[in-house]
């Protein structure tokens, strides 16, 4: 049985991010909790451009959880994220 | 091996904002104000208050300009006069690390204190088992006094309630070399006589108070407004610190302005072919056993702590040094940059004289980051050489050096191999062991870094990623399946 996919999380992989911990993203896979783990697909996305408004600092990494936007974003934040929408 | 945190964060913010004052030529108008804007009042401090943070960026800010923070003179000089010395480069003197004072939090000098989980019992066996009377029970709670303990740690041991911490400086205890130690007032000091440059303490602190000394404000300046020529020396560790692909990496790197892009991975494999006929004559000769000699680390490792073991080390040239002679051949009018993970190439370049930058590779990512370079969208081929054998890139993981040499002597010559993954205070002893009385081996390898250079001080992928990464960009650039070992 496959589950349907509920999350689509998209990883900023501007270097801006990258440099500011978004490579610690990159192991996001390996830290989902098994309940979600098939629930969700990550990918890759090109710099959003946020990296250029003013007041940009300390809100890298960035990275969409269908499509809403999550700052300084780091795995654990992302989890947490996860499964306060999979009680709602 | 460095665990992203907030003061890395610091370290990555600053380099990108100078990058990019001196890009948009705004440096000397704005470079004072930049630990304001980084630390606007409203924001509740880091440290004591919104001054002290401010004092802290200020000096990080000289740091990476190059200067040594203890030269300070006036404590009035502005950012900007020193930008505008740093334009055109600082002699570092050959010491490459400054410890930022203002940033140490003089991290506590006895090692053992007594936490709340005391519970001022009858027994009382810390107080009872100290060797230097320094355990008082005041208020039914232990109390270390700070001028009696010597950090034996028995009361630790002896505490029944685990109410005993054990707190350490964190710089000190990841020195493999004892190099740094606190002054009279309690701040770190580096004993340059004693340091390998292996970049431990830098990222052991999480006050970011040991810093690099960059090149990068010269290195930029001399490329974008001297319009110096350049030629980009990559080693092959960066390969495996981004998320893209190899050849949009180096053309990225292209892209900052470089005239041409070699792969520090070419001149590995002179370094391979040398170091295994050198091997080859040490066997032949009954010299015993030989060393690698491509981590400068471990180089001057030998040379400041076991010089019993000099003639062991291997006479052969590290791939950067045979890099820079080829390139020197073929753009003998152009300025060198190595590109790399490495605190200790700095040294290494500075003690060799042929290579004018060293451009590590979480600054070669600020670049990217303040210069808007997404090397996802760059893939122009361009310094990708066919003719670089898998094994040379893997040089840049622990290993590597001993796979490339047994895969050049092939199945038929029997070479015993050891790897000494990592310099910290066992392995140095184990090193010393080996001076004294020879292993039954015939080449070890000796990697500061744990891991190897994919680990290095001056990197951004964590541990993790680093090997995976090494190894999908040396499969994708070789028609052959990878060969390094895990």
């Amino acid at each position: 049985m496959t589950k349907p996919i509920n999350f689509k999380i998209q990883i900023c992989c501007g270097t801006m991010c990258y440099i500011m911990g978004g490579a610690s993203l990159h192991s996001l896979k390996e830290t989902l909790p098994a309940e979600i783990k098939d629930s969700v697909s990550i990918e890759g996305i090109p710099c959003m451009g946020l990296c250029n408004q003013p007041d940009a600092e300390h809100q890298h990494p960035c990275v969409l959880i269908n499509g809403e936007i999550i700052k300084n974003a780091s795995n654990h934040k992302i989890v947490k994220q996860l499964l306060n929408h999979t009680e709602l | 091996m460095t665990y992203y945190n907030n003061a890395v964060r610091t370290k990555r913010e600053l380099l990108v904002r100078l990058i990019q004052l001196l890009d948009s030529e705004q440096l000397y108008d704005k470079i004072d104000r930049i630990p304001l804007e980084m630390r606007p009042r409203t924001n509740s401090p880091i440290r004591c208050c919104v001054h002290k943070d401010r004092a802290v960026l200020k000096y990080k800010i000289m740091a990476s300009l190059g200067f040594n923070i203890a030269d300070e003179v006036d404590e009035l000089t502005p950012l900007k006069d020193y930008a505008k010395e740093a334009i055109n480069g600082i002699d570092s003197n050959g010491k490459f690390l400054t410890v930022v004072d203002e940033a140490c939090s003089s991290c506590v000098q006895v090692n053992y204190t007594v936490s709340n989980l005391c519970q001022g019992c009858e027994g009382r066996p810390c107080q009872v088992n100290c060797p230097k009377d320094a355990i008082t029970v005041i208020n039914g709670k232990a109390n270390i006094d700070h001028h009696k303990c010597v950090n034996c740690g028995l009361c630790q041991k002896a505490c029944p309630f685990h109410a005993i911490a054990y707190l350490p400086v964190p710089c000190e205890e990841s020195c493999p070399v004892k190099a740094i130690k606190k002054n009279e007032q309690g701040i770190e000091v580096i004993d340059f006589d004693k340091c390998i440059h292996c970049g431990k303490c830098m990222t052991s602190c999480p006050f970011g108070a040991i810093a690099e000394k960059s090149q990068i404000l010269d290195f930029y300046d001399s490329l974008r407004n001297k319009n110096r020529k350049m030629i980009a020396m990559v080693a092959p560790a960066v390969l495996s610190q981004f998320k893209t692909k190899s050849q949009n990496i180096l053309s990225a790197i292209k892209a900052i302005g470089f005239d041409h892009v070699m792969e520090v991975a070419e001149g590995a494999a002179i370094t391979t072919s040398n170091e295994t006929q050198e091997l080859l004559e040490h066997i032949e000769e009954g010299k015993s056993f030989l060393t690698s000699s491509c981590c400068p680390s471990y180089v001057d490792l030998v040379e400041k702590h076991v010089p019993a073991l000099k003639p062991q080390v291997s006479h052969t040239a590290s791939p950067m040094l045979f890099t820079a002679a080829k390139a020197k051949e073929q753009y003998p009018e152009h300025d060198l940059v190595f590109i790399g993970p490495c605190l200790a190439k700095r040294k290494e370049v500075y003690d060799t004289k042929k290579i004018k930058y060293v451009i590590t590779t979480e600054e070669l990512g600020s670049l990217w980051a303040a210069l808007h370079i997404d090397p996802s969208k760059l893939d122009t081929i361009d310094g990708i050489s066919g003719n670089i054998n898998p094994e040379s890139r893997g040089f840049a993981a622990s290993g590597g050096v001993s796979h490339s040499i047994l895969a050049t002597l092939g199945a038929d010559k029997n070479i015993s191999t050891q790897l000494i993954d990592g310099i910290d205070k066992k392995s140095i002893k184990l090193l010393k062991a080996y001076s004294k009385k020879a292993p039954r081996v015939d080449f070890i390898e000796v990697m500061a870094c744990q891991g190897g250079c994919i680990n290095g001080p001056g990197n951004i992928a964590p541990p993790s990623l680093g090997l995976s990464n090494l190894k999908k960009s040396i499969a994708e650039l070789s028609p052959e399946p990878e060969l390094i070992n895990a």
